[in-house]
C-alpha cells in the first residue's frame, strides 16, 4: 500500500491530470483573489522581516545547517532515537504509510482509545493516517482552527500554514451552523466563529484518550521534539491526553538546540514575518514521576515513505524543507490554482517537486509542468532549494522515463524539418494555408489536433503573411 | 520496520555522498537579542498584544489587582471568580493571595494532575512563574514541571506571569540555550509569545484561540 490509497479524498485519482484540477479550480472564480490577497499579505511580511537583517547570510548558513543535517542523517536519527528512548519515548522507523499507520493502530487499540486529538501534521496527511483511523471507528477531530474546518468540510487542506485559506468567513459560518445542527444560523464574524470552535475543541483536548502531533523539529542530541503554532493546540494535544503518538518524517532532524535557535526563527519569519510563533512546544519524553501533569507515554513514529530513495539523487536538497510555505505565497501556478490543484497534501512548488519523488512518476509526473519556471521560488526559500532547478531536472527525468507517443512523434518531425532550409520554408508556407480556418488577426485561439492541447490554455501565435526570410530576399 | 534496516537503507543511499562540516556561527536572526532590557522586553510583548509592566515589589499588590479587574470591564465583583496559583510563584504568594482578595477572586491551589486540569479549566486566570523572559521576542518560558503545572498556563482565559526582571535574557539563542539544559528535568517546557491568536478564517486575527485569550506579564524588580 503506498501513501496515495490510504489518503482517501486527499489526494486526486490516480490518472487525474493536473491540467484537469486545475481547470476545474480556475473555475472558482473567487478563488486566485482569496488566495491572492492571503499570500501577498505574508510574502509581503516575510520580506519586511529579513529586510533589516543580512538574508543571504541567514539563508546561507539555514541551507549549510540543513545539508550537513541531511547528509549525516542515518547518524542524527540514530542519535535521537537513543537520546529519546532513554527517556521513555518509543521511537518506531515505518517503512512506508502502511507501517506507520499500522502501529499508530496498534498504540490506539491497545489504549482502547475512542476519541483522538489530532494536531496539525503534514506527514500524517500523507499517510492518510486520520481516515484509517476514522475507518476503524475512531473519531478523530483536528484542532488547528484552520484544519477543523477543512476536516468538517471534507475538504484537503490547500496551503501549508493556512488549510483554509480558500474558504470565505460565511462558508466557515454556514459550515460550522450545518455540521452542529445549530437551528440559528452562525454570524460570519471571524471572532464568533473562533470562539465557538474553542469551546467545542476544548471538550476534545480534555476528553480524548490519545493526542497526535506533527513535529517541525526533533532534536538528535536531547531526544527532544520541538512544536511550533499560534493557537495553542500543539500544547493541549502534547498535554492533555495520557498518550501522545508524534509522526515525523525522517528529514526533520536537527543537531541540537542550537541550530534550533537559526531554524525556528527561518521557518516562522518566512511563513509569517514573525520572529517567532506563539508557542515553542518541546516534548523532551513522557510526564516525569515528579511531575502532575503531561503523557504517560510518549511515541515517536519515524517516517520514510520513499524518502530514503531521493538521498541518492540530485533532488536530495527537497528534504532541507522546513515547511514554511513561502514557495507557495510567491508561486504564479499556486496562487491561480490554489493548492487543491496539486492533488497531493504537499501543493505549490514544493508539492510539485516533493510529490513525484514521493509517489513516483506515473501518479504525479505532470506535477513538475505545473511551474512556469519563473524561480521565484527558489529565491524565497530559506533553507536554499534550488525549486525551479529540480522542476526542471524532474522534467527531464519524466521525460527521459517515456514521453506519450504522440508527443515524441510531433518533436521528432519538427526537428527534421528545421533541419533543413528547403523543408523549412515549405513547412512555413504550408502552415499559412493550413492555419486560414483557425487564425484570427495574428492569433490562434483554437488549433485543431495534435496543437489542440495547447490552445485550450493559451493561444498560439499565427504565422506571419510574410516570413523574415521573405522579406529579407526582397531587399 | 526494524531500525538496523531503516538506517542501513539510508546509509546505503548516502555512499560517497559528502559536503563541509557543520557551521558553528550564524548571523543574527529576527529573534536575536542585543540587550535585556525590561524596556526592549515590555514593547515585544505588546507588539504581539500581550500587556505588562515593570513594577517594584512594593507596588506589586496593587499592579495585579489592576491587571484582573481590568480583565473584564470591572465586573469582576459582581460574580466570584477563580484563580489558580503555581508553586513556582510561593515567593510573591502574600502579594497575589492580597491582590486576588482585592480583585474578589478566590484563589485554588491545586494538588494532583486530575485537580489541576479540572479547576485550571475553570479558572479565570492561571497565575505563574517562568523561568526566563526573552527581551528581543517579548517570551517567557514556562518550565511546566511539578512547581508550574502545564494545565495552570494553558487552560485559563487569562495567563499572567510574575517575572523576577534579573531573569530576561537578550534573544532565542540564550532563551535555548536553558531550554537545552532543561532536556533531563523538564518533561516539557515551552516559550509563550503573546495570548494565543489565530487567522485562519480570512487572515483576520483573532486571539483566544485555544489558549489563553489575555498574557499579562509583572517583570518585578
Amino acid at each position: 500500500m503506498t501513501a496515495m490509497d490510504t489518503a482517501g479524498s486527499d489526494t486526486a485519482a490516480p490518472g487525474a491530470r493536473f491540467e484537469d484540477r486545475a481547470r476545474s479550480q480556475l473555475a472558482k472564480k473567487h478563488l486566485p483573489l482569496v488566495i491572492g490577497r492571503a499570500t501577498d499579505t505574508r510574502e509581503g511580511r516575510r520580506r519586511a522581516a529579513f529586510s533589516s537583517l543580512d538574508g543571504p547570510g541567514l539563508r546561507r548558513a539555514a541551507e549549510a545547517v540543513r545539508a550537513y543535517t541531511i547528509v549525516n542523517l542515518p547518524d542524527y536519527l540514530s542519535r535521537f532515537a537513543d537520546a529519546a528512548e532513554a527517556k521513555g519515548t518509543k521511537v518506531f522507523f515505518a517503512d512506508d504509510a502502511e507501517d506507520a499507520v499500522g502501529y499508530v493502530r496498534q498504540v490506539v487499540s491497545a489504549h482502547g482509545a475512542r476519541l483522538i486529538a489530532k494536531g496539525k501534521s503534514m506527514a500524517s496527511e500523507e499517510i492518510g493516517l486520520s481516515h484509517a483511523l476514522e475507518a476503524d471507528g475512531l473519531r478523530v477531530v483536528e484542532t488547528d482552527l484552520g484544519e477543523y474546518i477543512v476536516q468538517l468540510a471534507g475538504d484537503p487542506p490547500s496551503h501549508i500554514t493556512a488549510p483554509a485559506v480558500h474558504m470565505s468567513r460565511g462558508d466557515v459560518a454556514r459550515l460550522f451552523t450545518s455540521a452542529h445542527g445549530l437551528a440559528e444560523p452562525l454570524p460570519d464574524d471571524p471572532a464568533g466563529l473562533t470562539a465557538f470552535a474553542r469551546a467545542h475543541l476544548r471538550e476534545v483536548f480534555l476528553g480524548a484518550d490519545v493526542g497526535i502531533c506533527g513535529v517541525n523539529f526533533a532534536v538528535a542530541d536531547s531526544g527532544s521534539l520541538s512544536l511550533v503554532t499560534n493557537e495553542g493546540n500543539g500544547r493541549l494535544v502534547t498535554s492533555m491526553p495520557k498518550v501522545l503518538i508524534a509522526i515525523m518524517g525522517m528529514e526533520r532532524i536537527v543537531p541540537s538546540f542550537k541550530e534550533l535557535g537559526l531554524l525556528l526563527p527561518m521557518l516562522v519569519a518566512s511563513a509569517s514575518g514573525r520572529a517567532v510563533t506563539t508557542y515553542f512546544s518541546f516534548v523532551n519524553g513522557p510526564r516525569l514521576p515528579s511531575e502532575v501533569d503531561g503523557p504517560d507515554e510518549v511515541h515517536v513514529v519515524v517516517l520514510d515513505n520513499g524518502r530514503s530513495q531521493i538521498l541518492s539523487t540530485e533532488f536530495r536538497s527537497i528534504l532541507h524543507c522546513i515547511r514554511c510555505g513561502a514557495c507557495q505565497n510567491v508561486c504564479p501556478v499556486y496562487r491561480h490554482v490554489g493548492g487543491h490543484g496539486y492533488g497531493s497534501v504537499y501543493g505549490g512548488p514544493i508539492g510539485a517537486v516533493l510529490t513525484p519523488l514521493l509517489v513516483g512518476f506515473e501518479r504525479a509526473g505532470d506535477l513538475p509542468h505545473a511551474s512556469s519556471l519563473c524561480g521565484a521560488c527558489s529565491e524565497v526559500c530559506p533553507v536554499g532549494i534550488p525549486l525551479h532547478e529540480h522542476l526542471l531536472g524532474l522534467r527531464r527525468e519524466v521525460a527521459a522515463a517515456g514521453a506519450p507517443v504522440s508527443e515524441r512523434a510531433v518533436f521528432g518531425l519538427w526537428s527534421r524539418v528545421w533541419e533543413r532550409a528547403r523543408v523549412y520554408r515549405w513547412f512555413a508556407s504550408m502552415s499559412r494555408v493550413a492555419q486560414a480556418p483557425f487564425a484570427r488577426g495574428r492569433r490562434i485561439r483554437h488549433a485543431p489536433w495534435p496543437l489542440g492541447r495547447w490552445t485550450r490554455e493559451r493561444d498560439l501565435p499565427a504565422v506571419a503573411r510574410r516570413t523574415f526570410r521573405e522579406r529579407w530576399s526582397e531587399r | 520496520m526494524d531500525r538496523t534496516a531503516f538506517l542501513g537503507r539510508a546509509r546505503r543511499r548516502l555512499q560517497g555522498v559528502g559536503g563541509p562540516g557543520l557551521v558553528t556561527s550564524f548571523p543574527a536572526t529576527p529573534a536575536s537579542g542585543t540587550d535585556a532590557s525590561p524596556e526592549r522586553f515590555l514593547a515585544a510583548l505588546r507588539a504581539v498584544n500581550g500587556e505588562g509592566l515593570l513594577v517594584a515589589r512594593v507596588a506589586l499588590r496593587d499592579a495585579i489587582a489592576t491587571a484582573l479587574i481590568a480583565d473584564d470591564g470591572g465586573q469582576a465583583q459582581d460574580m466570584k471568580r477563580s484563580a489558580v496559583v503555581t508553586p513556582d510563584v510561593s515567593d510573591f504568594a502574600a502579594e497575589i493571595d492580597a491582590a486576588l482578595s482585592d480583585a474578589g477572586f478566590e484563589v485554588v491551589r491545586p494538588a494532583t494532575g486530575q485537580e489541576w486540569r479540572e479547576h485550571a479549566s475553570m479558572a479565570a486566570v492561571g497565575i505563574t512563574s517562568a523561568l526566563l523572559g526573552v527581551a528581543s521576542t517579548g517570551s517567557v518560558l514556562i518550565g511546566s514541571d511539578a512547581n508550574s503545572p502545564r494545565a495552570a498556563s494553558i487552560l485559563p482565559e487569562t495567563h499572567l506571569v510574575i517575572l523576577p526582571v534579573n531573569r530576561l535574557v537578550p534573544g532565542l539563542e540564550e532563551a535555548l540555550e536553558t531550554v537545552a539544559a532543561l532536556a533531563t528535568t523538564h518533561s516539557a517546557p515551552f516559550l509563550v509569545t503573546g495570548p494565543s491568536r489565530t487567522s485562519d478564517i480570512e487572515m483576520e486575527m483573532v486571539l483566544g484561540a485555544h489558549g489563553p485569550r489575555r498574557l499579562y506579564v509583572c517583570l518585578v524588580e
